[in-house]
């Protein structure tokens, strides 16, 4: 079975912007000219899946993308507290949900496709491509016109 | 009568996005649990049962589907009503899960109007 790299141009950013319209109540837009180099402090929240496809969809920004998206989903106030924990656990459903909906559009083709459960990383400097795949699909978002945040979507075909 | 609801999920965030939605689909509910893991759920309705149950299907330690198997074991949680509320979009799982005891489903992302229409039916 081949999948047809094609089939997930657009896909990722159509997930991506599902997720954050109805969950998030925050528009993202494609960034041909990204508001922010995500240089700074980051966050990695990765989900790996196996089956007919294997690989890893990640989404990337910086700490204060990842608290504004964090208090979005909580419907808390910007300037509230929120612990790292918190803001941890959100980005992890983020991935989560951006996967859920990517798997739910390309349904034909990828119908076993078993997910992992979210995991996030902090740090400086963090590589967004943590795991393999011989095809890879990157979208850099402006959310709100003021933070950016890049998903990625690697994956290669399963040897069985 | 306002019916008992619980959710389980294991992101925090998700429980409360979930709790909010469910309160701007206008559902009432007399007592609302909470549950970060299978376990911690069914020592709740081991103590008590609810009469509606939300459960998320990928979780660690004790996935969705083993939870609605064990819930279903349960004599005291016979006329509970489960809907999962998932990522997991397959048909052929979401075919398994109703056929292992849960009674709906609501992906993820969702709307409070989803909750409405799929939590409606159980709330008389
Ligand atoms: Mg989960």
């Amino acid at each position: 079975m081949s999948v047809d790299q094609a089939v997930f141009d657009g896909v990722l950013l159509e997930a991506a912007k599902e997720v954050f319209e109805t969950m998030i109540f925050m528009d993202i837009e494609n960034a041909s000219e990204p508001e922010q180099t995500i240089d700074e402090l980051t966050l990695l929240g990765s989900i790996t899946f196996t089956g007919t496809l294997e690989g890893c969809l990640s989404i990337f920004c910086g700490l204060p993308a990842a608290k504004a998206i964090a208090t979005n989903m909580l419907g808390i106030d910007a300037t509230d507290d929120i612990s790292e924990e918190d803001i941890c656990d959100a980005i992890g459903e983020v991935a989560n949900m951006v996967m859920g909906s990517i798997k739910s559009r390309v349904q034909h083709g990828i119908e076993k496709l078993a997910v992992s459960i979210p995991s996030v990383v902090t740090g400086r400097q963090l590589e967004s491509n943590l795991c393999d795949g011989e095809n890879k699909i990157t979208v850099t978002v402006n959310i709100e016109d003021e933070y950016t945040a890049q998903f990625s979507l690697l994956y290669r075909e399963s040897e069985k | 009568m306002a019916k008992s609801l619980m959710i389980v999920d294991d992101s925090a965030t998700m429980r409360k996005i979930i709790m909010r939605t469910v309160r701007m689909s206008g559902l009432e509910f007399s007592r609302t649990e909470e549950a970060g893991n299978g376990n911690e759920a069914l020592e709740k309705l081991n103590a008590e049962p609810v009469e509606i149950m939300l459960c998320d299907i990928n979780m660690p330690e004790m996935s969705g589907s083993e939870l609605v198997k064990k819930v279903r074991e349960l004599p005291s949680c016979d006329d509970t009503k489960i809907v999962m509320v998932s990522t997991e979009s397959s048909q052929e799982i979401i075919d398994d899960l109703l056929a292992n005891g849960a009674n709906g489903y609501i992906t993820k992302p969702f709307t409070p109007e989803k909750f409405q229409e799929k939590l409606a039916p159980f709330m008389n």
